[in-house]
């Protein structure tokens, strides 16, 4: 009968062995204990006597192989007759086995269909505590919603699905953290939920994501998930500042160089609001909020390949002339890709203008650590009420997404109304 | 980067905080000329001479008692426990001088108590156990269990700077089996922080040690099936990372707590109701443990084979969480 | 007998031996009148041995005394009103409240704080030695055991330790007769501890623990060998336990004829009356001395009432270095 040598594990913790010399050749007599072979480990040097006496049948690894242990190295046949291969090394006791189809199968339930309950009445409605949680932001009768889970459970994605098809709820998001009418509870930030993958079968191009995309990729999820996002929209009328602009845009040209554009014109008047409500200036740290005492503008700049932030320092310290030249050297730096670290670092604010597109307004995600930002809508006339008549007017919607964790709507919708203030009553001189 | 295994890290990491550092010394048994049992210190008498390098008599006791004393005295001892299973016989030099000296009269105790731990090697009842608990409930101490090499080296480089005493455990399994690229030059992994090993959606596997591993083997094969889990590192049992705990239980909204230490009075205990209290609406089903049972680990293959957790327990539970 | 201790370095003795059992005398009165939390600890009795070890010592040198050794930290600088706040729980005690009686060091004077556990000092005073060696330092550890403590293992681990690796350690084993209630002979078969020194190749000699000249002097010479590098050394002070394990003990397990018998030897009326015949010390001098001693007394009994208690909150706080 053939007898398997195997690698001997030389110690607790030694995964390996490397042979070293045999000492036999194939088709040699060998007696049992007497040496086989000699092997060398992280931990001893050693001379491995045979487990049987026999013909040295064959030798599977050769001198100054290393192999692991268990590993069959030679088989010794007892009769001298012909060996079968070897037993392949035993799997790895961890080794798990694809045979679960009782899972797979569940994976694959489809729960759209299940929108009605089966469940007799009467019969108590399971769910979770998370369940119980969402139901209540969104006040669902978890008596509507139908279980999938063990024993007609509600669970998380039950109620997901209830909620991205229930006719009654379709004015709230299926993520609880866009339901800002509900107070979260300080220790239990929501998060949205992450979606299940989806695969388009059609054909397709891949491109992977540059550096910078990921990176944003990563910087607008991870904000959606710490901040609690609450967004106002403000119209403002822009007759003073449009006029400003027409009158002296050109001298301004002339004197400093540069355009007169609107957006330092946006800047001043967040800075001047800042100073009244320096809570949107500031940061959260764990149960602490952190006021800064510099104000830091960021001004997002829309290239080609994605989106970027350059930051006015100090814009509580510059007048008007200052931060318009800081925009324009900021803009076509980072237009020319001449941004340095420093430059998008340390920024307190963010203002964007998602209107240089068109847009009226949108609601734009938080620049994190900060806890708040300022968008910018489409700058147009449009026809407005003034003393019962219809007037045409330069106006602007803007628009600022909040951290409902620290700032509450009223601050918030006050901070706007000091911006709206200053804008329509402008009295700075630009020139 | 060179390709280093889990105990070469260590190695190396002690080696390099000895040659920054003249305070740090080891003592242990068997550890100068014959580099110890493993071989963590292999070739460290050679270098740095046996005033720094001291082999002692099989006494814990002594071994662990003389590193406070050379700590309050200014020293940076790192000690040696030739297994860990031998640490109760240094135990009350651990948990009733060096972990209450400070609170009790205010000089810090740099020390580390160090050495291999755990089952899988049929090691038997004295030689495989994950005895971290009795440590993570004394306080005054730190406890720290690397799972990967990047992190056992960073990790024992910051125990030897802690100012405190630092219980150091290294799972024997993981000693020649794990090879990574570390890098040659000095980094340091903070102690108290957890790592997300694997990200994943459904379920939270939080655990640590040896068992990041059986976790990641599980969610490999679970990926598979649609079920995706996070693989949370603990690397640090105390103080452990909460907030990190915390987050992937908010993300995930159920969780498997696996650790092979058994089951009563284990971390997952302790992991349990701290997300029962500060989670419990975040949940969407209940808390599960996966862990050894309550028993000595058996020596025997099939027995300690039983005994141990694996992917495939893992697998399992995540699959009826799951479906639950 | 002959002693090479100037006037003044006599003086000096005499001042700690009286000031030790002022000291406990004190504590004795506080715990009557329910101002100490816990127990007292006295070592009546014993105080030649503590001061006399002491005082035998470097500045650089570490000790690592016992719950009775106050006479120890006296001679290190600490005060009075130390030991009583310590004993009533106070804020401004040396730890604040947090451990009880003379539980406190402080690693700048050379006192390691001892832990209720025995004999685990042996070991960490034998650390303090090895760290001495490692760093070329001529500092010699002293540890106190007591013969009950010897009956443990840590002590065997720590002196055996020690001897193998040549320790600049001074082990005062302090034979008081009695660990609380259980008389020697219930402890160990032998006769002396100092047998168990001379086990693990650690040369070891027996003084009359209740003369502090013999104490002080063999002090210093088993000090000036560990400090040549000449391994550990150890001194057996056959003494007696005067009063119970704490004030709540009456110690009736102890025969009174035996205590009648050491009351005659007590170490302070031996080494006055040593003073006085040798005309070393005047009775003016004794009585300049002893009215010091009210005055300190006093003075710190008074600061230490009126401290007041830790804050509560303070107990959450320095878990970690």
């Amino acid at each position: 009968m053939p007898t398997n040598v195997v690698m001997p594990q030389m110690g607790e913790s030694i995964a390996e062995g490397t042979v070293t010399r045999w000492m036999k050749k194939v088709g040699e007599r060998v007696e049992r204990d007497e040496p086989l072979f000699e092997i060398s480990t992280d931990k001893v040097d050693a001379e491995i006597p045979s487990p049987a006496a026999g013909v040295l049948a064959k030798i599977l690894v050769q001198e100054n192989e290393t192999v692991a242990v268990n590993t069959v190295v030679a088989v010794i046949d007892g009769e001298g007759a012909a060996v079968a291969a070897p037993a392949p090394a035993e799997a790895g006791r961890d080794d798990i086995k694809a045979e679960a189809p009782k899972a797979a199968a569940f994976a694959e339930t489809p729960r759209r269909a299940v929108l009605a309950p089966a469940r007799e009445p009467g019969e108590k409605v399971r769910s979770s505590p998370l369940v119980r949680r969402i139901a209540r932001e969104h006040n669902v009768d978890l008596a509507q919603v139908a279980g999938t889970g063990l024993g007609g459970r509600i669970s998380k994605k039950d109620i997901y699905a209830y909620l991205e098809h229930a006719p009654q709820t379709s004015g709230a998001s299926p993520a609880p953290a866009a339901a800002p009418a509900v107070t979260m509870p300080a220790q239990a930030p929501a998060r949205a939920p992450v979606a299940k993958k989806m695969v388009f079968t059609g054909p397709t191009n891949v491109v992977p994501m540059t550096p910078m995309r990921n990176q944003i990729a990563e910087h607008m999820l991870a904000s959606r998930r710490t901040s609690a996002h609450v967004s106002t929209v403000f119209e403002v009328e822009l007759t003073r500042v449009y006029n400003l602009r027409a009158q002296q845009a050109a001298e301004f040209e002339r004197r400093n160089g540069l355009k007169l554009s609107y957006t330092p014109f946006f800047v001043r008047a967040a800075v001047e609001a800042i100073k009244e409500f320096p809570i949107v200036n500031s940061s959260v740290d764990g149960t602490n909020i952190v006021y800064k005492r510099d104000v830091n503008i960021g001004v997002a700049v829309a290239l080609e390949t994605g989106l970027i932030v350059p930051v006015i320092k100090n814009a509580d310290e510059k007048n008007f002339l200052g931060i318009a030249r800081a925009v324009q050297d900021l803009a076509e730096r980072a237009r020319s890709k001449r941004l340095s670290v420093e430059d998008v670092e340390r920024g307190t604010f963010t203002i964007t203008n998602p209107g240089i597109f068109g847009s009226l307004f949108g609601t734009p995600i938080i620049h994190q650590p900060q806890v708040a930002i300022l968008g910018v809508g489409t700058i147009e006339k449009r026809p407005v009420v003034r003393d019962d008549a219809i007037a045409i007017r330069p106006m602007v919607y803007l628009m600022l997404s909040f951290d409902h964790r620290i700032i509450d709507g009223a601050v918030a919708d006050q901070f706007m109304a000091a911006i709206k203030s200053h804008l329509e009553n402008w009295e700075e001189p630009v020139l | 980067m060179p390709v280093m295994t889990f105990l070469e890290a260590i190695r190396q990491g002690i080696w390099e905080e000895m040659e920054r550092d003249p305070s740090v010394f080891l003592l242990g048994e068997d550890i100068g000329a014959y580099g110890g049992a493993f071989k963590v210190s292999a070739g460290m008498l050679e270098k740095f001479g046996e005033d720094r390098v001291i082999d002692t008599p099989i006494s814990e006791s002594a071994i662990v008692g003389a590193a406070v004393g050379a700590a309050l005295a200014g020293m940076r001892p790192v000690a040696e426990m030739q297994f860990m299973d031998f640490i109760t016989c240094g135990f009350d030099q651990i948990v009733n001088v060096a972990a209450k000296i400070h609170y009790r009269w205010g000089p810090a105790v740099p020390m580390v108590v160090r050495g291999p731990s755990g089952a899988g090697v049929h090691g038997g009842p004295y030689h495989s156990q994950s005895n971290e608990m009795w440590f993570v409930h004394t306080p005054g101490l730190k406890v720290v269990v690397p799972a990967t090499a990047y992190d056992a080296k960073g990790l024992i480089k910051s125990s030897i700077r802690d100012d405190n005493p630092v219980i150091f455990f290294e799972h024997k399994l993981l000693y020649r089996r794990i090879k990574e690229d570390v890098p040659e030059e000095d980094y340091v992994v903070p102690l108290g922080k957890a790592r997300i090993a694997r990200e994943g959606t459904d379920i939270a596997v939080i655990t640590y040690g040896a068992m990041v591993w059986t976790a990641l083997e599980a969610a490999e094969a679970l990926a598979k099936e649609g079920i995706s889990l996070e693989v949370v590192d603990l690397r640090t049992l105390l103080p452990y990372d909460e907030q990190a705990v915390l987050e992937s239980v908010r993300k995930c909204n159920k969780v498997i707590l696996l650790h092979e230490d058994t089951r009563t009075g284990g971390m997952a205990g302790e992991l349990a109701a701290l997300i029962a209290s500060q989670a419990f609406e975040d949940l969407d089903g209940p808390i599960v443990r996966v862990t050894s049972p309550d028993t000595p680990v058996p020596f025997s293959p099939p027995l300690e084979e039983f005994f141990l957790p694996n992917a495939q327990k893992v697998a399992e539970a995540a699959r009826k969480l799951a479906a639950y | 007998m002959a002693t090479t201790l100037t006037r003044r370095q006599l003086h000096d003795l005499y001042y700690f031996l009286r000031l030790n059992r002022r000291v406990d005398e004190q504590l004795t009165n506080f715990y009557r009148q329910g101002k100490v939390v816990g127990g007292v600890y006295s070592g009546t009795g014993q105080e030649a041995i503590s001061v006399g070890t002491a005082y035998a010592l470097e500045p650089e040198d570490f000790v690592g005394p016992m719950i009775r050794n106050v006479g120890t930290l006296l001679v290190r600088g600490y005060k009075p009103r130390d030991l009583f706040l310590q004993y009533m729980a106070r804020k401004d005690g040396p730890t604040g409240g947090r451990d009880a009686n003379t539980h406190f060091g402080d690693v700048g004077r050379g006192v390691i704080a001892p832990i209720s556990m025995l004999g685990e000092g042996v070991n960490v005073m034998a650390g303090i030695a090895l760290a001495a060696r490692l760093r070329k330092e001529k500092r010699v550890a002293v540890t106190y055991v007591g013969d009950g403590a010897m009956s443990t293992g840590p002590c065997h681990e720590g002196m055996n330790f020690a001897a193998v690796q040549k320790l600049p350690l001074l082990i005062i084993a302090e034979n008081n007769g009695w660990a609380y209630s259980t008389p020697t002979e219930k402890q160990m078969a032998v006769r002396d501890l100092a047998v168990r020194g001379k086990a693990y190749g650690i040369p070891a000699v027996i003084v009359d623990g209740n003369d502090i000249l013999k104490v002080y002097q063999a002090t210093r010479a088993a000090a000036a060998r560990a400090r040549q590098g000449r391994g550990p050394q150890m001194i057996e002070c056959k003494t007696m336990r005067m009063k119970g394990h704490a004030e709540h003990d009456a110690a009736n397990y102890v025969p009174k004829k035996t205590l009648e018998e050491w009351k005659k030897k007590d170490p302070i009326l031996r080494f006055e009356k040593y003073l006085t015949s040798k005309r070393l010390m005047t009775a003016k001098e004794k009585a300049q001395i002893e009215a010091r001693l009210d005055e300190e007394i006093r003075a710190d009994a008074e600061f230490a009432e009126a401290s007041p208690f830790p804050p509560p909150e303070g107990a959450a706080r320095s878990v970690w270095a």
